[in-house]
């Protein structure tokens, strides 16, 4: 299965813990919310009703999203307990669950194309838009019919500045053109974000990117496919720009931070036509807490703070408009939502992708592995 | 069987126990799940009617058999090498032969994928070799193609292959070959004529493990294909957990399922199946 966004985080975080960036009693805090022990108790059994089971990726997203997502929400709602499960919520998981008519699980990092996917087959509730607050996000692109964005993440261009001293690139266009910057190519294996670049390579606005011309963007993505590779995992992107089998690459904002920072500004990235994305939570139908998961994505969305927790911890942008004035200032320049990069950086739009995501990726990954 | 050997009623009611478990749990469910492919979208053959109108379902599956008869093949032509040699050793040798075709077999297909990336990268250890003595100019594409898949899976698969052949071999009497020379045939006419016939059934019963087990290769061909080389496993995850068409999924592994049977039903006719899965000889 594809890596995603979320599982890639906790990976990152879960090696700067290992360095020590991260100290160990924050992640034993972490630990605690994780809440896989009350699950074993019979105590628990007894509170099944007053508590709430989020899902994540895994690895240290259990620690930041208890300690940004669930404990504030417990302080607010005594009584109630917010515990972390790193089961991985694909699509197909969330389906069979619900299929099976015993839904243990309340609220669950997906995607926006995810969210219309499963909303479509009727396998997530529609958020209440009278519980979430429409307006504690930056942009409509955060609040979906079958979701809401209590964090964003942006793919950007990163390149090797050591393979173009003359200067690097500085839009799509500059990434699809092998003439003036030789050199392999990374793209993701994944049609998302992908040809929303090629359909700005291509030339068309960014202020009116959707809907995507698919065939012509397809066809820019066969261009390049000879002369790249293309990444599952984030950590397998990391590697290929860091050894050098790529001098240029789309990748998530979280891995070139990471590698802005370790490779002493060798390799750069830029905000510029990055495809900020929303990161979605959903509310497989039928969840044992009913109304609360509402109420604690509510939470999640309101309040800003935390927000920022979570984009020191795991890198993970801020959605709550009046976050990015609290971000300190060495972490803005590695902040997508701050007002400066945000500004640079085109939405993706989460419904157009739900809509075709199932036939636009078959067909890219038909392109790319034809 | 003998008819004098065929077991009675009540030796069949002891396995029934067992074969109960097997078929609730493990036989129902499996087929439960592949009865969606014809159940979704709605009832009908619909889902397999892509594997002749859609060209993007016909080239995974013809990338992977492809890459599947390659690697038997190479596997096949290696292992063999590998189990002659093995099987005229001395018996000290030996064992350190099959210690050393063993080994690999314990270290997982993980750390053994990112071996060869380390290996075959554009400035790994082959490359940065082959240019520090002047034989190339530019670094040779060794991985993120099929070429590094190919390597990666025949790595994996030489032991299965040699194993097979080794039993099969070392069953053929040595006296044999020391008449055809006594007769006058050379070295080459020896194993052309005696040694080569005498272990064909076991290099047929290594193909199709090889080749059964290439077929559901999922990691190797991830890490080292670079992206851009599709397998049948991959595709299905790739429909049922991210994709959500179950249908189409199922659809694929269920083709994978019959292609498994067929291809160990043909071959049973022709070699002793129970001996590649180690059976008593």
């Amino acid at each position: 299965m594809m890596q995603t966004f979320q599982q890639d985080c906790v990976e990152l975080a879960f090696r700067r813990y290992r360095r020590g960036e991260v100290d160990r009693r924050t992640l034993l805090a972490g630990l605690g919310a994780l809440g896989v022990l009350p699950l074993a108790g019979g105590k628990a059994a007894a509170q099944e009703a007053r508590r709430l089971v989020m899902v994540n990726w895994g690895g240290i997203a259990n620690q930041g999203f208890g300690r940004f997502y669930g404990d504030p929400f417990v302080a607010d709602n005594p009584g109630w307990t917010v515990v972390q499960d790193s089961t991985g919520p694909s699509a197909g998981r969330i389906r069979s669950m619900v299929e099976s008519g015993r839904v243990t699980w309340d609220l669950c990092d997906s995607s926006a194309a995810s969210s219309v996917l499963l909303g479509r087959q009727n396998l997530v509730a529609k958020i209440d838009y009278s519980i979430v607050g429409r307006d504690n996000v930056i942009a409509p692109g955060f609040v979906l019919e079958y979701g809401a964005a209590p964090y964003s993440f942006s793919s950007v261009l990163a390149y090797d500045s050591a393979k173009f001293p003359d200067g690097g690139p500085t839009s799509w266009a500059d990434f699809w053109d092998t003439r003036k910057f030789p050199g392999t190519r990374l793209l993701r294996r994944d049609a998302t974000a992908m040809l929303d670049a090629a359909q700005m390579a291509l030339g068309k606005d960014p202020a009116n990117l959707y809907p995507l011309d698919v065939r012509a963007a397809l066809r820019k993505v066969q261009e390049l496919r000879r002369n790249a590779v293309f990444w599952s995992s984030g950590s397998e992107s990391e590697q290929f720009l860091r050894t050098g089998e790529a001098v240029m690459g789309i990748v998530w904002h979280t891995r070139a931070t990471v590698l802005d920072k370790e490779t002493n500004g060798r390799i750069k990235f830029i905000w510029n036509q990055g495809l900020l994305q929303p990161g979605i939570m959903v509310i497989p139908r039928g969840n044992p807490g009913g109304e609360m998961a509402q109420r604690l994505l509510a939470s999640m969305l309101a309040k800003p703070e935390p927000q920022v927790g979570l984009l020191g911890l795991l890198g993970n942008g801020p959605t709550n408009p009046r976050a990015a004035a609290m971000v300190p200032q060495d972490l803005r320049r590695f902040n997508p939502t701050d007002p400066d990069n945000a500004r640079l950086q085109v939405v993706m739009d989460g419904n157009w992708w739900g809509d075709n995501y199932q036939r636009v990726n078959a067909d890219y990954i038909d392109t790319i592995t034809g | 069987m003998s008819a004098a050997g065929r077991p009675g009623a009540g030796w069949w009611l002891l396995i029934l126990p067992a074969f109960l478990l097997l078929v609730v749990f493990y036989l129902a469910p499996i087929v439960q799940v592949l009865a969606i492919s014809v159940t979704e979208p709605e009832f009908g053959l619909e889902n397999y009617e892509r594997l002749l109108t859609s060209s993007a379902v016909q080239r995974v599956i013809f990338t992977t058999l492809r890459i599947c008869i390659i690697t038997t093949a190479l596997a096949l032509l290696l292992g063999y090498a590998i189990a002659y040699a093995i099987t005229l050793a001395s018996p000290r040798a030996r064992g350190w032969w099959i210690l050393a075709v063993l080994v690999p077999l314990w270290i997982s297909v993980l750390v053994r994928a990112f071996a060869w990336v380390t290996l075959l990268r554009r400035q790994g250890l082959v490359n940065n070799t082959l240019m520090e003595a002047g034989l190339i100019g530019e670094p040779l594409p060794l991985v993120w193609n099929e070429f590094g898949i190919v390597v990666g899976m025949v790595h994996y698969m030489v032991p299965f292959a040699v194993l097979p052949m080794l039993s099969s071999m070392r069953e053929i009497d040595p006296r044999l070959l020391a008449a055809a020379r006594g007769l006058g045939a050379s070295r080459g006419e020896v194993f052309r004529r005696v040694f080569l016939p005498l272990s064909l059934p076991g290099v047929i019963a290594s193909g199709v493990l090889v080749f059964i087990f290439s077929l559901g290769f999922y990691i190797t061909p991830a890490i080292l294909g670079g992206g851009k080389t599709l397998m049948v496993a991959e595709w299905i995850s790739l429909q049922i957990l991210d994709l959500i068409r179950w249908g189409l999924g199922t659809m694929m592994a269920t083709v994978l399922v019959v292609a498994i049977l067929v291809t160990l039903a043909v071959f049973s006719r022709i070699v002793d199946l129970r001996r590649i899965f180690g059976a008593g000889a």
